[in-house]
């Protein structure tokens, strides 16, 4: 059983749906680094990829065309996010409630939304047609490599813009003036006031990102993953990027490989859930229990760090 | 005279949230239902009014099963007081629920005992599971400063697969069409308080004895009064010389132990067998109480009763008009917002405040010119 799990696990179309799988997590997970960097707690990313992925859906529906469906979902995205930071920044609602009230909306209030829209209970059925789906991409040199072409190419598009922005996003935040201002906000918010940098505005802009990013996620999830919107569709995964922010450190490139070890966890789940004799409960387990460990290696990891340096500082003395 | 204006102040922002959020209600009613005053009728008034041909009575077995939806409730919103009191965002509730109810209805399945002593020894087992399950986000957050929020979260989840997996393949009855346990002792069954079907067990009676407890708890013993004060200002607490770690982690053991309480006390009380397939949700309008009561547990029955209320409102609704029981979700989300907003309606607060302050100075003066007089 081992061998078999093994062989699965190098094969080509294993790794092609790791990285499926890792898309949606990534994208709020990066929006997650965003907001971390602007010292502002969006734990509302799993409402508002519920919320983006139902009107991705209905938008796409009511123009018959993908692009606006997922421009629209973006569009909601930042929408809700900057509600979340109204309400934690003029009216000073602890910013983990606000985020816990659109996970509400995004739990229950999705299906309302659904039902006043389109009179519909509980999933979209046949609203979402294949045209309307996220197109797939094959990269064309890549295509024709063996095995390689396998597992990256004819991924949907949104796949390669979430790892493209690892790399943007990383560009934004050390390499421009606004991602130094959100870093400044975010490392000390009265140096960065001191040089009249306006520390709302930066969050606004900061967690209008995350939003985006979140938006971008719940588009991939019911117009490409599950072909269609449900209600327990995007099952804890605004979680899960919260975790995978917090063991990646906070960084692009960090939160990015702990998505893609989330991503791993998942696909894992489906392939040893189709075996003889285990039990798909006790394996749907994984992703969680690997986030918690993950969240513990690195607590123990930040620990070590402060206590060599404690020990390097005293050595000086 | 000034506390009593102020207090006064905060009993009405509080009602203008609600009311604010029942408004957002109204709003998504009427753009979305075709029948918009009934189902308005059926949520505000539907819990506690029959509508009959002959007229509007007062529904005595509606309200009390109003009462018996509290019961689960009033326990999650005092174990979210006592760990949000600590300034610990532990979202782990549903977890320790659905855990207290998997444990207490083992033991109430396979321990053969006397009635009376079984049901507490069931009980207390849930509840002792629910606080250890709480110890692992709570160790990890004080010895390795790992985020409690992110932990409790994915602990719920692996709770709840965990459950799963033993319900499915060790503890299923296979007679039964749907997947559920055996069926409960009849000793281990908590008893309605009047046997009129309505749920509403003796489970609430131990509810209520607990909101007691636990205010006392809070307010009138030094463990607290640490909790409260970690929570206010933990650098304070530290450097005062709190054990800061051990509270922490008593606050949120406390907090696992009054969730998987009242996920026994649920289960034994509402069910034949053990049947949750889900996580049970009331871990989620645990914080929504503890909100609303500004996480006083004397508030607790009070905000338990409001969600209660609306709760059936919302299932009422759904079942005579057209509009989906889901509603619940927004009304909770706006009252969230609104109600945990310290600015909301500020503008007020500061008036009445400063008003008082030019009244007490004016006082004072007239009290100085007295005495320079004299």
């Amino acid at each position: 059983m081992i061998g078999d799990l093994l062989l699965s696990i190098f094969n080509a179309d294993f790794l092609y749906s790791v990285i499926r799988i890792t898309a949606p997590i990534l994208f709020a997970a990066l929006g997650a680094v965003i907001a971390e960097k602007a010292g502002v707690v969006n734990i509302g990313l799993e409402g508002i990829m519920m919320i983006s992925a139902l009107f991705g859906v209905l938008f796409g529906y009511w123009t018959q065309s993908w692009f606006i469906g997922v421009l629209g979902a973006v569009v909601i995205g930042v929408l809700l996010a900057l509600l979340i930071g109204f309400f934690a920044f003029e009216m000073k609602t602890d910013i983990i409630l606000g985020g816990i009230a659109v996970n509400m909306l995004g739990a229950g209030g999705t299906i309302f939304l659904l039902y006043m829209f389109t009179g519909m209970k509980g999933n979209t059925g046949s609203l979402v047609t294949r045209e309307l789906l996220i197109p797939t991409l094959d990269i064309p040199l890549i295509k024709s490599i063996p095995y390689l072409g396998q597992v990256l190419s004819g991924h949907a598009v949104l796949t390669y813009l979430a790892f493209l922005l690892v790399w943007l996003i990383w560009v934004v935040i050390y390499k421009t003036p606004l991602g130094l201002n959100i870093r400044a906000v975010g490392e000390n918010p009265n140096a960065a006031t001191s040089i009249g940098v306006s520390v709302q505005k930066i969050q606004y802009i900061a967690i209008a990102f995350s939003g985006a990013l979140a938006g971008l996620g719940g588009a991939f999830m019911s117009m490409y993953y599950s072909q269609g919107w449900n209600s327990g569709m995007v099952a804890g995964r605004g979680f899960i990027a919260l975790a995978a922010t917090a063991m990646g450190r906070g960084e692009p490139v960090g939160t990015m490989l702990s998505s893609l070890l989330f991503g791993l966890a998942q696909a894992l789940r489906t392939k040893v859930s189709g075996m003889q004799g285990v039990s798909s409960y006790l394996v749907s387990v994984i992703p969680y229990l690997v986030t918690i460990i993950g969240l513990v290696l690195y607590a123990i990891s930040i620990k070590n760090k402060l206590k060599k340096r404690h020990a390097v500082a005293k050595g000086a003395e | 005279m000034s506390d009593r204006r102020l207090l006064l102040f905060n009993l009405l922002r509080g009602l203008a949230a609600i009311l604010l959020a029942l408004l957002v209600a109204a709003i998504f009613i009427f753009i979305s239902s075709d029948e918009p005053l009934t189902a308005l009728k059926y949520l505000l008034v539907g819990p506690v009014v029959s509508f009959k041909a002959t007229g509007n009575v007062f529904n005595t077995t509606s309200f009390l099963t109003v009462l018996a939806g509290m019961i689960p409730t009033i326990f999650s919103g005092l174990a979210v007081c006592v760990m949000f009191s600590a300034n610990q965002f532990n979202l782990g509730g549903e977890g320790a629920i659905m855990l207290g109810g998997f444990v207490g209805a083992l033991l109430g399945i396979y321990l053969k005992m006397n009635t009376g002593l079984h049901q507490v020894v069931c009980v207390l087992a849930g509840a002792i599971a629910g606080g250890l399950i709480m110890l692992i986000p709570a160790i990890l957050k004080v010895k390795l400063g790992a985020s409690e929020m992110v932990t409790s979260l994915m602990m719920n989840y692996v709770v709840m697969f965990v459950i799963l997996h033993f319900l499915n393949f060790v503890f299923a009855d296979r007679s039964k069409g749907a997947t559920q346990t055996f069926p409960f002792l009849e000793t281990a069954k908590i008893p309605e308080i009047v046997a009129n079907g309505t749920k509403l067990t003796w489970g609430f009676v131990v509810a209520l004895i607990f909101v007691v407890i636990i205010a006392l708890f809070m307010y009138r013993t030094k463990w607290g009064y640490a909790i409260r004060m970690i929570g206010i200002n933990q650098s304070f607490a530290q450097y005062s010389g709190m054990q800061v770690g051990t509270v922490i982690i008593l606050s949120q053991v406390i907090g696992g132990m009054l969730s998987g309480m009242g996920g026994s006390i649920e289960v034994l009380g509402r069910f034949n067998s053990f049947l949750w397939r889900e996580l049970p949700g009331y871990g989620w309008l645990g914080i929504t109480i503890a909100i609303l009561a500004k996480n006083n547990p004397i508030f607790v029955p009070f905000a338990a009763f409001f969600i209660a209320y609306l709760n059936k409102g919302c299932d009422l609704m759904a079942t005579y008009s057209d509009v989906p029981s889901e509603m619940i979700d927004i009304i909770q989300a706006a009252i969230f917002l609104f109600f945990a907003a310290e600015q909301f309606l500020a503008k007020y607060r500061q008036r009445i405040v400063v008003r008082n302050a030019q009244r007490d100075l004016a006082l004072q003066e007239a009290a100085a010119s007295q005495g320079g007089s004299n």
